[in-house]
């Protein structure tokens, strides 16, 4: 945790303009857009006005998931998405002094607070609807992220439904699930997010998974002059070319980057997303990236994997610190498909390589030869990636 | 006139195409609205 939210944020509004010659209005809401007559109508202090335009771009965003569940717009039920949300919880806590949280969802976001409730000395607890801990990684990966949470003391719940809340005086005291109640003075859902496109739908632009706006590569919706962009929007998967929906803020970013390239008279596609993601429990690095071996096969392609263990760095190092690889290739061609890795210090940012070798259509082979760096600081003359990539070839 | 675009939503995506399409073209008029206080943070 940062300990000043100014720190946070990148430009000011008055920034945007004297720097960049944007002109940027907080505190409007864009309440409807009119595609016929080219305007939105925009709700500030000062009333409602129209505003036209030759051209527009959503970025609505998204916003968090929060189920009907009777008792959840509680005082002390929390989601993270803003600055603000986190502020509202950092003030919470110092008005109340909890001393039992309760997340719920064990994602990136579920960890992440998680673990900083714990460090402020909170008793920690994380219910998970699933059988395993961070969803989007195989069971087995995610294994060595429930014992890095248990190292930390958060209690992990697994296969834990919750029902409702148990509410005293407006304030939560407990989460109710299927098996029981576990007691929380303070509960954080982390149950991802969904698009808000609520004012791309009335405006009859069309959607698509999760509700998503439906976007070409080049970022335009399927109604003249609208481009939309960031979590609003509908991605493809590179790998497998399907739809999917990632609300990530590098991609975000570089869809952001593109469309302005295209208002701006280039022609430049958005190449999609491989669902790359990376976080730390403790001292403990998770990243991913592509397919997993039951994603290929929900796609139709016949894919191997491999799981090695290996080390960070040489292992004469006091920090040394093992690390897992697995690795996911088709079967036909030996084209990597995406990878997985837990481990230590060093280890969690070596999914570059992996996303990169399946962003290039690399095969197994093709990694082996990868001359990566090496001297024992960093790692074994065989980056655990290669090594990986090895036992892979081995076995096609 | 120069053309004009209308950005709603000043988180990173927003801003991100806002800022890319005047520093090519900066005879563009662009304006982004935002519903929040805060525009562009790198959370």
């Amino acid at each position: 945790m940062v300990d000043n939210t100014e720190e946070l944020i990148a430009r000011t509004p008055e920034e945007f303009k004297s720097r960049l010659g944007i002109a940027v209005r907080t505190h409007h809401e864009v309440v409807q857009i009119d595609r016929s007559r080219q305007r939105v109508a925009v709700q500030g202090s000062g009333g409602t006005m129209w505003e036209s335009y030759d051209e527009l771009v959503i970025a609505t965003g998204s916003v968090p998931i929060v189920p009907a569940w009777p008792g959840v717009d509680s005082d002390g039920i929390f989601t993270v998405k803003t600055l603000e949300n986190g502020r509202a919880i950092r003030d919470y806590i110092e008005q109340y002094h909890p001393r039992h949280a309760v997340v719920v969802g064990a994602g990136y976001i579920g960890l992440e607070m998680a673990e900083n409730l714990r460090h402020l000395g909170i008793e920690t607890t994380i219910l998970e609807q699933n059988g395993q801990v961070m969803p989007t990684m195989d069971a087995d990966m995610a294994e060595f992220v429930s014992d890095a949470l248990k190292g930390l003391g958060v209690r992990v719940h697994l296969q834990e439904e919750v029902v409702g809340f148990e509410v005293y005086r407006g304030r939560v005291q407990a989460v109710q699930t299927r098996h029981g109640s576990v007691p929380g003075d303070l509960v954080v859902l982390g149950l991802g997010v969904r698009p808000q496109t609520t004012l791309a739908q009335e405006a009859g632009i069309p959607l698509g998974v999760k509700n998503a706006i439906r976007v070409t590569p080049y970022l335009m919706t399927e109604v003249p002059h609208v481009w939309a962009v960031g979590d609003a929007t509908q991605t493809l998967h590179q790998v497998t070319g399907l739809p999917s929906y990632v609300a990530l803020a590098t991609v975000a970013n570089k869809q952001g980057r593109i469309a302005g390239m295209n208002l701006s008279g280039a022609s430049i596609a958005f190449p999609g997303v491989l669902g790359t993601a990376i976080t730390r429990v403790g001292s403990t690095e998770v990243a991913r990236t592509g397919l997993t071996l039951a994603e290929a096969s929900a796609a139709g392609i016949q894919a191997i994997e491999t799981r090695i263990q290996a080390e960070t760095k040489l292992g004469y190092f006091e920090d040394v610190s093992p690390m897992t690889v697995k690795i996911v290739a088709e079967v036909s061609s030996g084209r990597i498909l995406g990878g997985q890795i837990v481990g230590g210090s060093g280890s969690g940012k070596r999914i570059d390589t992996i996303a990169t070798a399946v962003s290039a259509k690399m095969t197994a082979t093709q990694v082996v030869d990868l001359d990566l760096a090496y001297a024992p600081p960093f790692s074994d003359v065989w980056d655990p990636v290669q090594i990986a990539a090895r036992t892979l070839v081995s076995k096609i | 006139m120069s053309k004009r675009i209308v950005v709603i939503g000043g988180d990173g995506a927003g801003m991100s195409a806002a800022s890319q399409a005047k520093r090519r073209d900066p005879s563009l008029d662009i304006i982004a609205f935002e519903k929040g206080a805060i525009v562009s943070y790198s959370a």
